[in-house]
């Protein structure tokens, strides 16, 4: 049977972006943001989103030069074929790792707060092998599943966002610039990794349905999303103020904190399951992106065959560090302060180098003939 | 080259015996010739074809047409043909007319249907309960459309029963099946199309569409993938159902499968095909989404505010129906911080003496209902409703008394098993019951993240799922234009539009005026 083009629209792509990287400020982030900063940390989601938009929008327009190109093959052809490819295998490489690092994270969350006796291997695993379940079918179904179920997952982080208030003091935010204005901007600056996925996403460009649509659909999630990260931490601020530095994970803390009225005081499972499945979400879309780079590097054509073999390293790559204090405090740190500078300057680099060979202005040409 | 290897070796580990047909080759040469103008040879030809006279219901009338002064005989199935029709319009005046003429046409008083000489093409004419009347001297053969089939009336739907709205359901004949559907869309543009699908028995698929509104490529791809099975005998749409699927193996329906005429009529009238069987009190619609499944007609009938109440009632009780034993599992297994204490205290007290863990308590019960509703099912009517009383009742009670159950399950097993009821699709209906039990597995294994992840890969099985093309749950994803009536359905001045994703030839069914 003749399958439709596996082509997905603006929502499927908002969806995925938001539960991609609208995670973030479920797991570590916030405690890592506090102990640099303290109460000021719900303010660097914002002066990333701020830092990042330049070459984000540098990206995008250096992109839109090339109609229906992933980013890879964009940086192939600005940086020249060696350049480039080491380019890329860099970008793939660090990207393998956060990827490795960040599931074990996951897997940690599921294990130090919910399943505090079963094996890390059998939860690791089978958030593994969905996750690959999930990325052989696709980018499409990705987004289908995505868009399914993003709704609910919003709507349960601000439900639970909303009960955390109860038990929050706002007077927790004041000193307003918490460690100085200056540390704040540095901060901020170092932490655009937060918004790094940005910078992936353009790998699926070929995959939308316009350019346009492409565009529309980052800058939307764009914006929302760092609102949504600034306003949980501001929130998780409010709820431990000094204790923050120290929880790893506030949001599975808040969850447990939280209760429906006198009567059902334990309500963390409900929320446990609708940000699993964002989890899941976001590796399996992390997984295919990764395929897709990886095919792409290597000339293969049917890279979904790739994602089990994939999945399989991750894992196993993922299970190196012995204890969950390692993640956190050994390797994720490297990644934290390097990936967001380095894509940044990848983006600035490409537009740069674009602008300088004339690309511009030979597109404008084209245009107006 | 992957996929070849295991294939190859699969092929010849398992090989399948040639079995050779025994030569009918005489026969179909027979079929391809013409009739004779001898009527000898012709009464020979047929006797032959038909085993006449062992075969008991074939009647074969020898006669002299008297105006004509010529010999003849008529040749009919009589279970299959109208004999009053037979006698009163087409025997009788041949026999005994007092009217003189010299053609058949004049004489007869029954319309003739046609004229035809291939012998194969008489054969079979007659074989679907047409009179053939053959003259001597004459080169044609006259072909009477006597065809009466007996069968029951149009009854009311049995098994998806409404409170609000037509009652009436197909039957086993084609023809009034037809006629529900035209009774309802009276237009010229419903066409209703015929295609042989099978060799030996020669069964017959009727494709009703409108004309207008079909995409062409649509119609195109169901024709072909009507013709491309090469069998015997297709004796029943539920049959058909199976070859049309792209995956026969799975557990989630891809085709609606319904014995409402209304049903089908609104989902002809959105640009669907609508394939209809002899023998079939039923019709299948194509291509169909998780939606159509969903659905129940009664949801238009009855008024938006109540109409939406049974939507999310039934949207409810498919959760329902699918996670209340996992959850109770998961909960009381790993999650015991979740129940309040004192609940948990009293599902505690209830399970004190109980000497089974929870996953085979709550199976074993699980597997008591389906025999009990299995039963239920095949039970003769009479004392069907006792047998499930003694059933449901007696056995949980009896259950409970000996510690062998707990009430609690007793609870969740009724209301996950009272829910599965609502879903009215007889295959989803499956579907769900048996995605309950797998449910059940991964909690009783890994507890709530087990479910989750067989929940979200179970999503992106389903996602995937094609019923011709088009996604299981378009049109809310992959988005395409529609009138969203989806979860909750809109007033109907506000539903405006024909699915986009059938890409039907008119979008609008609602113009504003």
């Amino acid at each position: 049977m003749k399958q439709q083009s596996a082509k997905i629209g603006v929502r499927e792509y908002v969806s995925i972006a938001v539960l991609m990287v609208g995670t973030k400020a479920t797991e570590d982030t916030p405690a890592n943001l506090y102990s640099h900063v303290q109460n000021a940390a719900w303010m660097i989601p914002l002066l990333s989103a701020g830092f990042f938009f330049i070459p984000l929008y540098l990206l995008i327009k250096t992109m839109s030069l090339y109609e229906g190109k992933d980013l890879f093959s964009v940086i192939k052809k600005i940086l020249g074929k060696y350049l480039g490819f080491m380019v890329c295998l860099v970008i793939f490489i660090i990207n393998s790792f956060a990827v490795s690092f960040d599931t074990r994270t996951y897997t940690n969350i599921i294990r130090s707060f919910y399943f505090t006796t079963t094996p890390t291997l059998i939860i690791y695993a089978i958030l593994m092998f969905i996750c690959a379940y999930g990325a052989k079918k696709g980018l499409q179904h990705i987004g289908s599943v995505s868009y399914l179920i993003v709704f609910y997952a919003v709507v349960s982080l601000y439900v639970a966002l909303w009960l955390g208030t109860k038990h929050a003091n706002i007077n927790s935010m004041f000193p307003l610039w918490g460690s100085g204005a200056f540390v704040l901007v540095k901060e901020g600056a170092q932490k655009v990794t937060i918004f790094a996925d940005f910078f992936l996403l353009t790998m699926v460009l070929p995959y939308l349905k316009s350019n346009k649509a492409f565009k529309k659909g980052t800058w939307f999630s764009y914006i929302y999303i760092c609102i949504q990260i600034s306003m949980s931490i501001l929130i998780f601020v409010c709820m431990f103020d000094e204790s923050l530095g120290g929880t790893a994970y506030p949001f599975h803390t808040l969850i447990r904190y939280i209760s429906l009225g006198q009567y059902i005081p334990n309500v963390e499972i409900i929320f446990f399951i609708i940000w699993i499945m964002a989890a899941f979400i976001r590796f399996t879309a992390f997984l295919y992106i990764n395929a897709l780079m990886f095919g792409n590097l290597f000339k293969i054509k049917d890279f979904e065959y790739l994602i089990p073999s994939l999945a399989t390293i991750y894992l196993m790559l993922g299970f190196i560090p012995e204890a969950p204090i390692n993640v956190s405090l050994q390797f994720k740190p490297i990644i934290w302060s390097t990936v967001g500078p380095m894509f940044a300057g990848i983006s600035i680099l490409l537009w740069l180098v674009a602008l300088i060979r004339g690309e511009f202005k030979h597109a404008k040409n084209k245009n107006t003939m | 080259m992957k996929k070849k290897i295991p294939k190859l070796l699969m092929k010849s580990l398992n090989t399948e015996p040639e079995f050779n047909e025994e030569s009918n080759i005489e026969d179909i040469e027979i079929k391809k010739q013409d009739i004779s103008t001898d009527i000898e040879k012709n009464l020979e030809t047929f006797k032959k074809i038909f085993t006449v006279p062992d075969n008991a219901d074939v009647k074969l009338r020898e006669f002299t047409i008297q105006q004509l002064n010529r010999k003849a005989f008529l040749l009919y199935i009589s279970t299959m043909a109208d004999l009053n029709n037979i006698m009163a319009g087409i025997e009788g005046p041949l026999i005994d007319s007092e009217h003189p003429g010299s053609k058949i046409k004049d004489i007869v008083s029954y319309p003739i249907e046609k004229t035809s000489t291939n012998i194969g093409d008489i054969t079979e004419f007659i074989a679907a309960g047409v009179t053939a009347l053959f003259v001597d001297g004459d080169p044609d053969c006259y072909l009477f459309e006597t065809t009466k089939i007996r069968g029951r009336s149009i009854e009311k739907s049995e098994n998806e029963v409404i409170v609000k709205g037509a009652k009436e359901a197909f039957n086993e004949k084609v023809i009034d099946n037809i006629a529900l559907i035209r009774k309802k869309i009276k237009n010229e543009n419903l066409i209703v199309k015929t295609q042989t699908i099978s060799k030996r028995s020669r069964n017959t698929v009727f494709l009703v569409y409108q004309k207008d509104l079909v995409n062409e490529e649509l119609l195109q791809n169901v024709k072909e993938r009507l013709k491309s099975f090469d069998t015997d005998s297709t004796i029943d749409l539920s049959i058909l159902e199976q070859y049309l699927e792209e995956r026969p193996r799975s557990l989630f329906p891809t085709i609606v499968y319904t014995e409402r005429p209304d049903r089908a009529a609104a989902f002809i009238e959105e640009g669907h095909i609508i394939l209809l069987m002899e023998n079939s009190p039923s019709c299948l619609i194509l291509p169909a989404t998780f939606w159509a499944m969903f659905h129940s007609p009664e949801d238009h009938y009855l008024r938006v505010p109540y109409g939406n109440f049974i939507r999310i009632l039934r949207f409810l009780a498919l959760f329902v129906a699918v996670f209340t034993s996992p959850i109770y599992l998961a909960i009381t297994n790993f999650h015991v911080g979740m129940i309040p204490p004192d609940l948990l205290m009293a599902i505690a007290g209830t399970r004190e003496r109980v000497p089974f863990p929870s996953i085979i308590e709550v199976l074993m019960m699980e597997l008591a209902f389906e025999l009990i509703r299995e039963a239920g099912l095949r039970v003769p009517s009479p004392i069907g409703p006792t047998i499930g009383i003694v059933g449901a009742l007696i056995l949980g009670q009896a259950a409970v008394q000996a510690n062998i159950i707990s009430p609690i399950v007793i609870i969740v097993i009724a209301l996950s098993g009272l829910s599965s009821f609502i879903i009215i699709d007889i295959s989803m209906n499956f579907a769900i019951r048996i995605t309950r039990f797998l449910f059940i597995f991964t909690a009783g294994f890994m507890g709530i993240y087990g479910v989750t992840a067989l929940f979200i890969g179970g999503l992106f099985y389903l996602v995937s799922l094609k019923s011709f093309g088009t996604s299981y749950f378009a049109p809310m994803t992959p988005h395409s234009f529609s009138s969203k009536d989806l979860l909750i359905r809109h007033i109907p001045i506000k539903e405006r539009f024909r699915p986009g994703y059938l890409k039907p030839r008119d979008m609008v069914k609602q113009r504003k005026g």
